[in-house]
C-alpha cells in the first residue's frame, strides 16, 4: 500500500509537469516564425482572406488566450487539427505514435541484448579480446550516424543481397495493416492471426530495428562496462572474493549492483528516441510520429508539433515512473 | 631462526608442543612495483607460527604493513603488490604454490578473514542472512535451507537482538557494531582453523569494542581457532591475545608471550609503544623523545627503526640486526636490547 500511494502521488504530480511542459513547448512553438495561414491558403491568397482563416483559426488573439483555448480543447480531447493531413492530431497520432513506439522498442531491445553482454564481457576481460572489441565498438557506435549506417545496411541487404523487402513504410503496400489494436503492427497481426501481415511486418522492421539497436547499443555498452568495472573493484565484491565466493557469483552481484545505472541510461534512451529516431525514419518511410512532428515544425503546423511533445512527454514520464518502481524493486537502500 | 609458538594461555590440554602450527609464515617478502620508482618493501622478511586455538597480536602503526600481512596470507594483495619470496604453510600445504580456485575453495572456509568498515563490504543489496548463508552454502555444499539455518545460529552466536528479523534486514539498516557482529558472523560460519582480524573493532565505540572482542574471543577459543589479530591498539592487544607480536617497517621487531610483553618490553620501539599509552609522563618522554644526533646519520640506516631510536649507537647504521631469541619465548629484533 506504501507503493500504491508512492505510485499515486507520482501520478497527481504528472499533471503540473504536463502542464509545464505544454506552456513551454506552446510558447516555443509561436516564437518560431511562419504564419500557418499564409501557408494554407498559398502564395495566391488576398490579406483579406488570410486575415479571415487567422481569426477563424483564433491567431488573431492574444497568446496567453490561445493557450488558454488550446488547454481547454486538449481537457476535452481536443488535440486541433493538422491542416497538412486534414485529420484529428489525435487520430494521427494514434496511428503514428504507436509505429514509432513499435520501432523504438525493439530498437532499443536490440541495443540491450547488444550492449549488455559486450558490456559485461568487456568488463570482465579488460584486456582480452572481448574487451578491445568492446571499447572499439562503444567508440564506433557513438561515431556513425544512424541515418548513414540505415543507407548502408540498406544497400546491402536490399539492393545487393535482396533479403529484405523494399524499405518503404511498415508493412507491404499490398496488404491490409493490422486493425489497431495495440498499433503495434507485429502485436495486432497476431491478436488477428494474421500470419502474412505478421511476416511482412517482421521483414520491414528488420533493417530500422538493426540500424537503432547497432547504434544504441554503444551507450549502453559503455555504460554496462563502466559501471561493472567499478562494482567488481567495490570493496563488497572484493570481500566475496576473501570469502571465496565463486567468480561467477560475484559477477552476478556486481552485475545486479549495476543494473540501476543500466536502466538509467535505457530510460534516457527510450525517451529521447521517440523524437531522435527521426533520420531512421525518413530514410525508411516510417510515418511515424517523429517525421510527423518535423513536418509540422517545417510547414507551421502547430498542432502536430504540440500534439507529438504531449504524447512524447507523457511517455518520457510514466517511463521515468516505471524506472523508479524497477530501483525501488532491486535497491532496498531506496525503500523508506 | 625462529622458535616455533606453543600456545600459552588457552593450554587445557597440557604443552603442545609437539604439534606444528597451524598456520606458518617463513621469510615472508611483499613488495609494491611501481613504474619507475624503486620497487616499496612492504614485508621484509616476516616470520611468525600460531598454533592451535592461540591469539597472536600483530601490532604496528599504520604504514608498517599489518594489512599487507593479512592480504598475503589470503592470497589477495591489491594489485601492485607481489609475494618475493617466503613460504606461508596452512595445516601443511603452501598457499603461495596454490592454484586460485584451490585457494578460492580455502579462503572462507578454512582461513577466513574480518574486515575493517564491515558496512562498506557487505554486498548492499542481499539481506545479511543471505550473505552468511551464500558463503556456508558455497563451502559446506548444504542445501539453502540448511543454510539459512546455520546462519540464523550464526547470528545467534554473535548475539545480535532479534536475529530472526534481522536476518532479512539489509547492511544499511545496521549499526556498525551490529554489521561488524555480521562480518564475524560470515568469517566464522564454516568453522575456519585460522582467521584473521584486520583492525576490525577500531572503528567501534570503546564499550561496543569491548563486547565484541570477548564474544570473539569466546567464539574462538570454542572452535580450537587460530587467530592473528592485527590491531594498532596495544592496550587491546595486551587484554586479547595470548601472545604479541610487534611489527615496524615490514619487520617483526619483538616477539613475545603478551604478559611478559607487557611487564617487560625489550625493543626500544616495544617501549615507545607501550610509553605512549603509559600515563607516567616522564616515561613517555623518555621513549618519545627523537633520536640522538650523537653517530649522524650519513647513509640509509640497515636497523630500521635507528632513524627514531633513542638508544641508537654506531653499530645500528651498519649492521642489520636479526630477530634472534633472549629468552625462553622471546625474540626481538635489536643490538642493544632494554635490559632491566
Amino acid at each position: 500500500m506504501g507503493i500504491a500511494r508512492y505510485v499515486g502521488g507520482r501520478l497527481l504530480f504528472l499533471v503540473p509537469q504536463i502542464i509545464g511542459i505544454i506552456l513551454v513547448g506552446f510558447l516555443l512553438i509561436k516564437a518560431v516564425p511562419g504564419d500557418p495561414a499564409t501557408l494554407m491558403l498559398g502564395p495566391m491568397a488576398t490579406p483579406e482572406s488570410i486575415a479571415k482563416l487567422r481569426g477563424e483559426l483564433g491567431l488573431d488573439k492574444p497568446i496567453p488566450v490561445q493557450f488558454f483555448i488550446y488547454i481547454d480543447k486538449l481537457v476535452h480531447g481536443d488535440f486541433g487539427t493538422s491542416w497538412q493531413t486534414t485529420q484529428p492530431v489525435l487520430e494521427d497520432l494514434k496511428i503514428r505514435f504507436p509505429a514509432t513506439l513499435e520501432l523504438v522498442t525493439y530498437g532499443l531491445l536490440t541495443a540491450l541484448l547488444i550492449g549488455i553482454p559486450l558490456g559485461i564481457v568487456s568488463a570482465m576481460r579488460q584486456r582480452g579480446f572481448l574487451g578491445r572489441l568492446g571499447d572499439f565498438y562503444g567508440l564506433v557506435a557513438g561515431a556513425l550516424p544512424d541515418f548513414w549506417l540505415a543507407l548502408i545496411l540498406i544497400y546491402v541487404f536490399y539492393s545487393l543481397l535482396s533479403w529484405v523487402p523494399s524499405p518503404i513504410g511498415r508493412i507491404d503496400v499490398m496488404l491490409v495493416p493490422p486493425a489497431t489494436i495495440t498499433g503495434f503492427y507485429t502485436i495486432d497481426s497476431l491478436l488477428e492471426g494474421d500470419w502474412t501481415a505478421f511476416w511482412s511486418s517482421v521483414q520491414h522492421l528488420i533493417l530500422p530495428v538493426l540500424t537503432l539497436g547497432l547504434i544504441n547499443a554503444g551507450p549502453i555498452l559503455k555504460m554496462t562496462q563502466s559501471t561493472m568495472e567499478r562494482m567488481l573493484q567495490a570493496d563488497f565484491c572484493q570481500y566475496e572474493r576473501l570469502c571465496g565466493l565463486p567468480e561467477e557469483l560475484v559477477m552476478r552481484h556486481a552485475l545486479r549492483n549495476s543494473f540501476p545505472s543500466v536502466i538509467t541510461i535505457v530510460s534516457v534512451l527510450y525517451g529521447f528516441l521517440i523524437g531522435g529516431a527521426v533520420l531512421v525514419e525518413i530514410v525508411f518511410s516510417w510515418g511515424g510520429a517523429g517525421q510527423y512532428a518535423v513536418q509540422g515544425v517545417l510547414n507551421s503546423d502547430f498542432n502536430p508539433v504540440l500534439g507529438f511533445v504531449i504524447f512524447s512527454a507523457l511517455f518520457s514520464l510514466v517511463v521515468y515512473l516505471i524506472v523508479d518502481l524497477i530501483y525501488l524493486a532491486i535497491d532496498p537502500r531506496i525503500r523508506h | 631462526m625462529f622458535v616455533m609458538a606453543k600456545p600459552e594461555i588457552c593450554n587445557e590440554e597440557g604443552p603442545r608442543a609437539s604439534k606444528p602450527p597451524v598456520i606458518e609464515v617463513e621469510n615472508l617478502k611483499v613488495a609494491y612495483h611501481v613504474y619507475g620508482v624503486a620497487p616499496l618493501q612492504a614485508l621484509n622478511g616476516v616470520s611468525f607460527g600460531i598454533g592451535s586455538g592461540e591469539i597472536l597480536g600483530l601490532v604496528g602503526e599504520s604504514g608498517a604493513g599489518k594489512t599487507t600481512l593479512a592480504r598475503a596470507i589470503m592470497q589477495v594483495i591489491p594489485a601492485p603488490g607481489k609475494i618475493e619470496g617466503g613460504k606461508i604453510t596452512f595445516m601443511g600445504t603452501d598457499l603461495t604454490a596454490m592454484k586460485p580456485e584451490e585457494l578460492a575453495k580455502r579462503r572462507g572456509r578454512d582461513l577466513a578473514m574480518i574486515v575493517a568498515n564491515p558496512r562498506g563490504e557487505l554486498n548492499p543489496l542481499l539481506p545479511i542472512g543471505k550473505q552468511i548463508a551464500l558463503v556456508a552454502q558455497v563451502h559446506l555444499g548444504i542445501s539453502r535451507d540448511r543454510a539459512m539455518n546455520m546462519a540464523l545460529e550464526m547470528l545467534k552466536a554473535v548475539a545480535i537482538p532479534d536475529p530472526e528479523r534481522r536476518m532479512r534486514a539489509y547492511p544499511h539498516e545496521l549499526s556498525g557494531g551490529m554489521a561488524q557482529r555480521v562480518v564475524i558472523g560470515i568469517s566464522l560460519v564454516c568453522s575456519p582453523k585460522f582467521v584473521i582480524s584486520d583492525d576490525a573493532t577500531s572503528g567501534l565505540d570503546v564499550t561496543v569494542q569491548a563486547q565484541i572482542l570477548s564474544l570473539l574471543r569466546k567464539l574462538v577459543k570454542e572452535q580450537h581457532t587460530s587467530m592473528l589479530y592485527i590491531t594498532r591498539d596495544i592496550g587491546v592487544a595486551a587484554n586479547f591475545c595470548d601472545r604479541v607480536a610487534i611489527i615496524y617497517r615490514g619487520e617483526i621487531v619483538e616477539e613475545a608471550p603478551t604478559a611478559e610483553f607487557f611487564a617487560n618490553p625489550i625493543h626500544p620501539y616495544g617501549n615507545l609503544l607501550l610509553a605512549a599509552f603509559a600515563h607516567d609522563p616522564t616515561l613517555r618522554e623518555r621513549w618519545s623523545a627523537s633520536a640522538p644526533t650523537d653517530p649522524e646519520m650519513t647513509t640509509p640506516a640497515v636497523c630500521l627503526y635507528a632513524d627514531r631510536c633513542v638508544r641508537r649507537r654506531e653499530r645500528c647504521l651498519r649492521d642489520h640486526p636479526e630477530l634472534r631469541n633472549i629468552a625462553p619465548k622471546r625474540q626481538v629484533r635489536c643490538h642493544f636490547p632494554v635490559e632491566r
